[in-house]
């Protein structure tokens, strides 16, 4: 990620970082986005896989 | 003259007996805080007077032949992310520092209704993720092995405060691993039940599927006491377990013979790496648990990280909807480690996070075929001991893979247990996996090391 992607981003989202911290978090992204790409398998899922939430009406 | 050290257990069994007065021995703890608590920073609200008040009223019930049990006249602390009415539940930060709840959390009335003294709200990273931050209405608990030293978190405060012997017990709620990194950076037992067993009702949420209330402790059988007041279903809280609950101490009369238990070595030998001195101590802990009659094979599940990156992206994702407005209004009131982490998962996008769920199915899934054959898995808690306060970075949450965070994606229960000390006398620790809802099983092992093992033996020298 780069500083202007960072800051469009977070104009995007409304968030007010301060110009001091903005470059650490650049620095950090590529943690958040390693971590984003292992949810991916390769190949990818079965368009049926489930996620662990789903909704359960009560019955009757 | 009360001991500086007393587990629930044994102050129980006193005050029954009427041989300990529930007023001494808060009175005791009183000026245990006063005389410790200044370097400590386990407190961010001490309740002397009401404390005292519950103490006498306390004393007179049991003299009027009302026990009630083991937790009654007990002084406890909660984490200040535990609402209790009339009195301010900040989350340890200035977004909240005004917020003063009009009633209990369900946990926080079980504990009461079991006899339970609150003495006090205890420090916490704010909001129970961004933390040791320095930035914040109140500092950072520090950890009474060694004050320069980290606590763990989130739950920091229960963890100095138990150690140093300030309350006997205290609640802690659970994440990635926030009861389970204090009991094992400060040498204690702290158990995560599972998902759903206490009531997250008036507990500030940090991410609603994967938040866990629990107790953190001096040994595995002040946990069941604790447990057993916590646990049990409130309707109010729609993730809560309509399940029986058994007899948690009377598990413990149980030995470990026969368990069969399944080390996770992987997991801190190469995903984690742990130090020398947290290997060995778990090393020794399999033999010693081989020597009571359990049976320890290895067990091989998914890499590490492919647990934490699930953990890790739903919990961002769920605290970002949860503060999002504040963030927008007053970003700077958050401290920098707590708002800098969530300007991170704003960057996460809801394509990722429904993965994120769609790859929880799937490592359930894989945790329940490998425990088929197993009644436990065995493995670090943290992977090493606790590290100097100073060197904890805003973003070193996401760099090492959390040891702890697999069991908060399964919802399992897990616990922290002291297993040694390094050569610098700071605690060690392992982790204890059990089946949903088997607590019991994950308590006795627990109760069994320890009972067969010297290390309960042992506590902070604190002047």
């Amino acid at each position: 990620m780069t500083r202007a992607e960072l800051d469009a981003a977070l104009a995007r989202l409304g968030l007010a970082v301060p110009e001091g911290e903005r470059d650490q978090i650049v620095a950090a992204a590529h943690l958040i986005e390693d971590m984003v790409a292992r949810l991916r398998p390769v190949g990818g899922r079965d368009v049926a896989a489930e996620p662990a939430h789903v909704v359960r009406f009560p019955e009757g | 003259m009360v001991p500086d050290y007393l587990t629930i257990a044994e102050a129980a069994r006193l005050i029954e007996k009427r041989e300990l007065s529930p007023v001494e021995l808060v009175d005791s703890r009183l000026e245990r805080i006063v005389r410790l608590d200044g370097r400590l920073h386990s407190f961010i609200r001490v309740l002397a007077d009401a404390a005292r008040h519950e103490a006498r009223a306390t004393e007179a019930e049991i003299a009027a032949g009302k026990y009630r049990g083991p937790l009654h006249g007990i002084p406890i602390g909660l984490k200040d992310i535990y609402e209790t009415a009339g009195v301010a539940t900040t989350g340890h930060s200035k977004v909240m520092q005004d917020h003063v709840p009009q009633k209990d959390a369900f946990s926080v009335r079980r504990l009461r209704e079991a006899g339970a003294i609150v003495v006090g709200k205890l420090a916490t990273h704010e909001f129970a993720l961004g933390g040791p931050s320095f930035d914040l209405p109140w500092p950072p608990a520090r950890n009474p092995w060694d004050l320069s030293r980290f606590t763990g978190g989130s739950s920091s405060g229960t963890g100095a405060a138990v150690a140093a012997g300030l309350v006997l017990g205290g609640t802690g709620s659970d994440t990635g691993g926030s009861i389970r990194g204090p009991a094992a950076y400060c040498g204690l037992a702290g158990i995560k039940p599972t998902y759903g067993l206490i009531s997250r009702m008036g507990i500030l949420p940090l991410a609603f599927s994967l938040d866990h209330a629990g107790p953190l402790a001096w040994t595995a059988e002040d946990n069941a006491i604790m447990l057993q007041a916590m646990a049990g279903h409130d309707p109010a809280d729609p993730a809560s377990a309509d399940h029986a609950i058994p007899d948690y101490r009377a598990a413990l009369q149980r030995d470990a013979n026969g368990l069969r238990i399944g080390l996770v070595r992987h997991f801190y030998e190469r995903d984690n790496e742990a130090n020398a001195a947290t290997r060995d101590a778990i090393a020794n802990a399999a033999r010693t648990l081989e020597g009571l009659g359990c049976s320890v094979r290895e067990a091989t599940l998914s890499p590490l990280a492919d647990w934490v990156a699930c953990g890790v992206v739903i919990m961002l994702c769920e605290a970002y909807a949860i503060h999002e407005e504040n963030l927008r209004r007053r970003f700077t009131d958050y401290g920098e480690m707590f708002r800098d982490r969530m300007a991170l998962a704003g960057l996460i996008t809801g394509a990722d996070y429904v993965q994120a769920l769609r790859r929880r199915r799937e490592l359930i899934d894989e945790l329940d075929r490998a425990m088929e054959s197993l009644d436990l898995l065995l493995t670090a808690a943290a992977p090493t001991e606790a590290p100097p306060i100073d060197a904890v970075g805003k973003f070193s949450t996401f760099e090492r893979p959390l040891l702890t965070m697999p069991f908060n994606v399964t919802g399992s229960p897990a616990m922290s247990v002291c297993c040694g000390y390094t050569d610098g006398g700071l605690p060690l620790s392992f982790q204890i996996v059990g089946k949903r809802f088997d607590e019991a099983t994950v308590l006795r092992l627990a109760h069994a090391y320890e009972q067969a093992t010297p290390w309960r033996d042992r506590r902070p020298t604190l002047q």
